[in-house]
């Protein structure tokens, strides 16, 4: 009787046993540290400093307070409103022309998806270093059609833009998803285009966009969270100079925790670039309705 | 197939208990050690006679160092030496090269996992541990003989009541050229600062615009400022938390620091990123001897040379005077070793420290590796051992000749020192416009004031 009942109830339950395994995990290395961090920003917690104590919003206060940080608060937003849109652009762009019939095609969509595979990796954020410093190969290809050497590198003009052009090379990954969305338009639309006369361009503009707004919504939020969190490029290029025009807040955020060990303070960082990032991604949710076309529904 | 699923079943199921027995069997081994440790505890004179006769339980210390490849060969070759005198106690070493070894010490620290004995930079006393937590009192420890340190620079590592570290060295900072290309300008090596000046012109002229005779970062600007105010009003740079230098003297630093910009004796800032190196050693201009000297640690020499394309000379150079009435030679201690707080073999930690510092093994592998040694007792075993030579030796005899003046502990806190720190923002922004310094003058005073104010000593 009672081995009936506990195989009633493990056949009932059994399922959450295997979940507990990811929800041990989620609790203890990401809801927990995310929590904790919240508390974390209300406190001047120092890693090697004796008697922390809670200070409420003096962190966020300080914070909005310090030129430094404010700034590097404009420059993250200046590299991710640049690399965002240019590297959807890029992506889709690059995805339209793969989805020609061509020759070799999967050779090219293979070679596209190199750099995604290469990544912001440090041995790539090197070799950026090497390509764009004064005497590197594109100050090279530049003089050799006798134009004159820009300092990439040295100079706050350009130096961002070194870092930008690094996020929007490795457009691969949302390359393939344009690609995967661009198959799926179907095929009678365009004849029936084509039919009231409408050219290549009218044709992308008023049937593949439209059909594909989904996949641009989708790709445009991965890529804000993504941009907004980018650390590897600036660090290792140009270690967030000249004068401060690479300092992205997310290495201000590795400053304080693991340089100055001032965790609140970097907790205070993190929680603030959480809520941008959060506000932007409501802002973009909210305005689907207005420009993200699901089919499904009557517009 | 049901039975091959069952097969399969059986055999993930077989795994995972043997490695879960794993784990358990893992648990009583920890225990166990735990157990060795009290039971060592118990009986610390045991324990010290035990290692010194090399009869006692078996102990394995962590040891940990940060340096380049030669540094690295040494001590682990003063440690394998150490593990045949003492062969009831095993040294593992665990070494890196500089870059993020400050933030893996810190993490260790913190969590209570940071090795027995440890390399550590002076200004970490203060760091991370102000109150003397994070570092053994190593007045406590018998193992060690502190006979031959000079007092005053031991006294030097007591932080918080504790002596907390043994020094290993200090360092100063020094001249250094390339006296190659300095021929090639047909000129000597400067030793006044009309000589420097009258350099930066003649390379322009003779060398072209990319040559130039002193090249330095935004924290060797700061040190070279610090050259010139100590040099022209013979003052400590930083005095009881405050800055000790008056708005317009500093800005005269500033303005001076500029002035060698101008007269082509420094390149512009933005000039030595865009060449795609953040380090001298590792800028191709340096290699190929279009930068022909800086101001540096006398320890540090060794990889510039390295860095230069062959055929080209390397010399220490001369102090720079001309500038002032006081000498202006700046040391500091380079490095020390320290013990743990929470390391449970403490007195063995000693022992190997005392092998390094003291012994004559030891100290003949470990030779000038990191830098020239404080201990009297060593300095002498190097002598007998005509290891006292070279550049390094030179240069440090040469700076601790006119040394009048050292680091308060903050200097190089990482608020100030750090690459997006003050030092760094100071010297890129006079750098790209000289009209700042004005601004940038009460900037540098008020952000070291304030790091002095959160970082009491």
């Amino acid at each position: 009787m009672q081995r009936t009942s506990w195989k009633r109830f493990w056949k009932a339950n059994n399922g959450y046993l295997y979940l507990s395994i990811w929800l041990i995990g989620f609790f203890a290395f990401k809801c927990y540290p995310f929590l904790s961090s919240l508390y974390y920003s209300l406190t001047n917690y120092n890693l090697f400093k004796s008697g922390t104590q809670f200070i409420g919003l003096g962190n966020y206060e300080s914070i909005l307070n310090t030129p430094k940080y404010v700034k590097a608060f404009v420059v993250t937003f200046q590299y991710a409103f640049m690399t965002v849109p240019l590297k959807l652009l890029f992506a889709l762009f690059i995805a339209y022309i793969l989805n020609f019939k061509l020759k070799f095609i999967n050779m090219f969509r293979t070679i596209y998806y190199i750099p995604s595979i290469l990544g912001g990796s440090i041995s790539i954020a090197v070799l950026w270093q090497f390509l764009f410093q004064n005497e590197g190969l594109i100050n090279m290809v530049i003089r050799l059609f006798g134009g004159s050497p820009i300092n990439w590198l040295g100079s706050s003009k350009y130096a961002l833009f070194v870092i930008c052009l690094l996020r929007v090379w490795q457009f691969g990954s949302a390359m393939v998803i344009f690609l995967a969305a661009l198959k799926g338009v179907p095929e009678d639309l365009y004849e029936a285009a084509a039919i009231d006369g409408a050219g290549r361009f009218t044709q992308f503009m008023k049937v593949t966009v439209p059909m594909i707004t989904p996949v641009v919504f989708f790709n445009l939020i991965t890529q804000l969270c993504q941009a907004f969190q980018e650390f590897n490029g600036p660090f290792v290029i140009t270690n967030g100079g000249p004068q401060g025009s690479t300092t992205l807040i997310s290495i201000l955020i590795y400053q304080n925790a693991f340089k100055t060990y001032k965790m609140g303070l970097a907790s205070a960082m993190a929680w603030m670039l959480f809520l941008i990032v959060a506000v932007l991604t409501a802002v973009s949710f909210i305005s689907q309705k207005y420009w993200v076309y699901y089919g499904d529904e009557e517009r | 197939m049901k039975l091959m699923k069952r097969v399969m079943a059986a055999a993930l199921a077989a795994s995972m208990a043997a490695s879960m027995s794993a784990c358990k069997s893992q648990a009583p081994a920890g225990e166990a050690a735990k157990t060795e440790t009290q039971a060592q505890e118990t009986s610390a004179g045991a324990k010290e006679t035990q290692a010194q006769t090399g009869d006692g339980e078996q102990v394995t210390l962590r040891f940990s160092w940060w340096g380049g490849d030669s540094r690295h060969a040494a001590t682990q070759k003063a440690a394998e030496a150490f593990m045949a005198k003492y062969p009831n106690i095993k040294v593992e070493c665990e070494y890196g090269a500089w870059d993020g070894w400050t933030e893996k010490c810190a993490t260790q620290l913190n969590g209570g996992t940071a090795p027995d004995l440890m390399q550590v930079n002076w200004n970490w006393l203060y760091q991370f541990s102000g109150d003397g937590s994070a570092f053994a009192d190593i007045n406590s420890l018998s193992a060690i003989d502190l006979s031959g340190f000079p007092e005053n620079i031991v006294n030097q590592c007591v932080v918080g009541g504790k002596l907390q570290a043994v020094p290993i060295s200090t360092t100063g900072k020094c001249f250094f050229w390339n006296k190659t290309t300095f021929e090639k300008a047909g000129l000597d090596t400067p030793k006044t600062i009309e000589d420097l000046i009258n350099a930066g012109t003649v390379f322009k002229e003779k060398l072209g615009d990319d040559s130039y005779p002193l090249a330095m970062y935004q924290y060797e600007r700061m040190l070279l400022m610090l050259y010139y105010l100590e040099a022209k009003y013979g003052k400590e740079w930083v005095v009881d938390g405050a800055v000790n230098y008056t708005y317009d003297e500093v800005k005269e630093g500033l303005d001076w620091i500029c002035s060698l910009e101008d007269a082509h004796v420094l390149p512009k800032i933005e000039l030595l990123l865009g060449d795609g190196a953040t380090i001298l050693e590792k800028n191709t201009k340096w290699a190929n001897g279009k930068y022909a000297g800086f101001y540096e640690w006398d320890s540090a020499n060794t990889k510039f040379v390295e860095a230069l394309e062959p055929g080209q000379e390397f010399v220490l150079g001369d102090f720079i005077t001309g500038i002032g009435e006081y000498d202006a030679g700046l040391t500091k201690i380079s490095q020390c070793f320290a013990i743990t707080e929470a390391s449970e073999h403490k007195e063995e930690a000693a022992l190997l420290l005392d092998f390094l510092m003291n012994d004559p093994e030891g100290v003949e592998i470990m030779g000038t590796e990191r830098g020239i040694v404080v201990n009297e007792t060593a300095g002498k075993i190097l002598v007998e051992k005509d290891l006292l030579k070279g550049l390094t030796y030179e240069a440090n005899q040469a700076v601790l000749g006119v040394a009048n003046f050292t680091f308060d502990p903050n200097f190089e806190n990482s608020e100030l020192k750090d690459s997006t720190g003050v030092y760094y923002e100071v010297f890129e922004n006079i750098s790209a416009d000289h009209s700042t310094t004005g601004d940038m003058a009460q900037y540098l005073i008020d952000e070291i004031e304030r790091v002095q104010m959160e970082n009491p000593y």
